[in-house]
């Protein structure tokens, strides 16, 4: 995928949202304002074209909290491109989803 | 034991989820519902209290299962519609001639059920047709009609002859048989001279010595139907006595099927020597010409020959070689009418290539004429089948009628066959064999002067452009190919099928 690629608006945000911080399904529909029935498949569709990737938790951490596993999502590099692009195409997206780099994950 | 309500509602979300997941395609389910369990989990922590019941929670939550189906639905629509690897195989050479092997596999099968085609398939031509020649007044038109006395025939036969070798004569009438005190249904019966079928060289199944032993019996030879219909195909029914009207007559054997094509539609063939008479009445006479004579004398011509009464009359001879065509002389005689009419109905050539800087590879090139020798090659036998399926669909149909029906269907068959191969040829990627796609018209007939106009075509592969023009121009007169180099590949969807290399 070109880094240049255009994303459309909701998925921009999406990406926003996983670059913010928010790394799961749930927490991107929190912060984005997203239903469900939208997230998921944009997620996977961003997945397919190389932009994030997923992962699945350890079971032993999930164990230890008592919790399934939850698959976390991450900005691949050419994610990181296109989501400069995308902010250039659209100002307002780091307004609306604010920056707060989680590099932890 | 008490059903806690907020276990009622976790179970009822999870059948939810689990009927959504249905929907998932079974590859890719598993996957979508763990992470959907997964997320419910969390969507429940975040959203219900700890303790009781919270009915706009558990809205949201159920809000959540029911976008699983939306997921589901979104995903079937994606791995559904996959336009792309569709268009690129739609069209494609491999499919074109399969397509064609399945219509012939059809048309032959449907040829293997008509009995009519089975017999007109197996027809047995006679072993000198050339030399075999119907005699008939010339007074008469058409062969239908007898028109040669026993008498004249017996005259001819005693007399010397300088143009014939030998002559065999039959009669049409009807007459009831019985068999063993069964009367079968009135048969048509050829009352013929011994020779009949030595002159015509036709060979009779089940024919044995033994049925000379039956002293001053005539001997009855019958047709292939009635032997199947009436004697249920008895291997043994040679050498049978059956009662031909008031006479009895022994079995002589079976006449090969589809075999006779002379005048009458007949059940059984009654060879009554010469010297005991076989009654009045007008019938036909087939002479076999010297085969010592060097003429020509083709497929219709006239003599002149004495009567039984001595006075010159005109007849009429009409060769059997035209009589006894088979359906691949027709067939082949259809193809060739439709070949001089094709360039009527559409341009042969192929389009203009040249616009290429390169030469395309010699091996591209024969593929691409291979191709279009299979597909006439497949074509052939689709129109031989479906003509005779459609020609012998009705069995009652006399066999004239048949054959020029199996004309009529050949002909067009054939000739917008053709056409279409021809057509579907112009239209095809001459490097990959696709169809090409995605027509757009260019320009306008009235700027005709400034620029081309007409409609442009694309391969999916990438490897050209058609330009059809609409106005044939003196700069502009057939459809032109448009090479692109493989830099042109980015634009198209499965690299893949762009051959970087073709040139």
């Amino acid at each position: 995928m070109a880094a240049e690629a255009k994303l459309s608006h909701t998925a921009a945000m999406i990406l926003q949202a996983v670059n913010a911080g928010y790394v799961y399904g749930f927490s991107v529909m929190e912060m984005t304002g997203l239903p469900s029935g939208t997230v998921y498949p944009a997620m996977r569709r961003l997945e397919r074209d190389g932009l994030i990737r997923s992962q699945w938790e350890q079971q032993s951490i999930a164990d230890a909290e008592q919790r399934p596993p939850r698959k976390y999502y991450k900005l691949t590099r050419a994610g990181k491109l296109t989501l400069e692009a995308s902010r250039r195409r659209y100002p307002l997206l780091g307004k609306l989803i604010p920056s707060e780099e989680v590099e932890a994950l | 034991m008490t059903l806690r309500p907020a276990a009622v509602f976790h179970a009822a979300d999870l059948a939810l989820l689990r009927c959504a997941s249905l929907l998932v395609p079974a590859r890719q389910r598993g996957e979508w519902w763990r992470e959907w369990r997964s997320e419910l989990w969390h969507v429940r922590q975040a959203c219900t209290p700890a303790h009781g019941i919270l009915w706009t929670a558990e809205q949201e939550v159920m809000l959540f299962c029911l976008g699983a189906f939306q997921d589901a639905l979104c995903l079937r629509a994606q791995l559904g519609r996959k336009p792309i690897p569709h268009a690129t195989t739609m069209g494609s050479a491999a499919q074109c001639v399969l397509f064609l092997a399945g219509l012939i596999a059809i048309s032959y099968g449907v040829a293997l059920l008509l009995p009519g085609v089975s017999l007109v398939r197996h027809f047995q031509r006679y072993r000198d047709a050339p030399n075999l020649t119907l005699i008939q007044d010339a007074r008469y038109h058409g062969d239908s009609t007898p028109t040669i006395s026993r008498e004249q025939y017996q005259s001819w036969k005693r007399r010397r002859q300088d143009l014939f070798d030998d002559f065999a004569f039959y009669r049409v009438t009807r007459e009831s048989i019985a068999d063993a005190g069964h009367t079968m249904a009135p048969g048509t019966i050829a009352v013929a001279s011994p020779n009949l079928f030595a002159v015509l060289g036709l060979p009779i199944r089940f024919a044995t010595s033994g049925t000379d032993a039956r002293g001053s019996m005539s001997h009855l030879i019958l047709s292939d139907a009635t032997w199947k219909k009436e004697f249920g195909k008895d291997p043994h029914i040679a050498g049978r006595v059956l009662q031909l009207g008031s006479n009895p007559v022994v079995v002589g054997g079976v006449a090969p099927e589809g075999s006779w094509r002379l005048p009458g539609k007949v059940d059984g063939w009654l060879l009554v020597p010469d010297d005991k008479g076989n009654g009045d009445g007008q019938g036909f006479v087939v002479a076999h010409l010297k085969s010592s004579s060097e003429r020509a004398w083709g497929q219709n011509w006239r003599m002149t020959a004495p009567n039984q009464d001595g006075v010159m009359a005109d007849y009429s001879c009409v060769s059997l070689a035209e009589r006894t065509r088979g359906p691949r002389d027709l067939f082949l005689f259809a193809v060739f009418l439709a070949c001089l009419a094709l360039p009527a109905t559409t341009s042969l050539p192929l389009g203009e290539y040249r616009v290429s800087s390169q030469k395309l590879l010699w091996s591209k090139r024969l593929r691409r004429w291979g191709f279009l020798g299979c597909k006439i090659a497949l074509l052939l036998p689709i129109v031989y089948f479906v003509s005779l399926d459609l020609a012998y669909l009705h069995t009652p149909l006399n066999l004239s009628t048949s054959e020029n029906l199996q004309i009529a269907f050949a002909f067009p068959l054939c000739l917008f066959g053709l056409r279409w191969v021809l057509r579907d040829q112009r239209q095809r990627c001459p490097v990959c064999l696709r169809r090409l796609t995605h027509p757009a018209r260019v320009g306008e007939p009235s700027r005709n002067f400034l620029a081309w106009s007409g409609t442009e075509l694309i391969c999916v592969a990438g490897h050209g452009l058609l330009h059809i023009p609409e106005i044939e121009t003196s700069w502009f007169g057939t459809q032109r190919w448009l090479y692109l180099d493989p830099s042109w590949d980015v634009l198209f969807a499965d690299p893949g099928l762009a051959s970087a290399s073709y040139f």
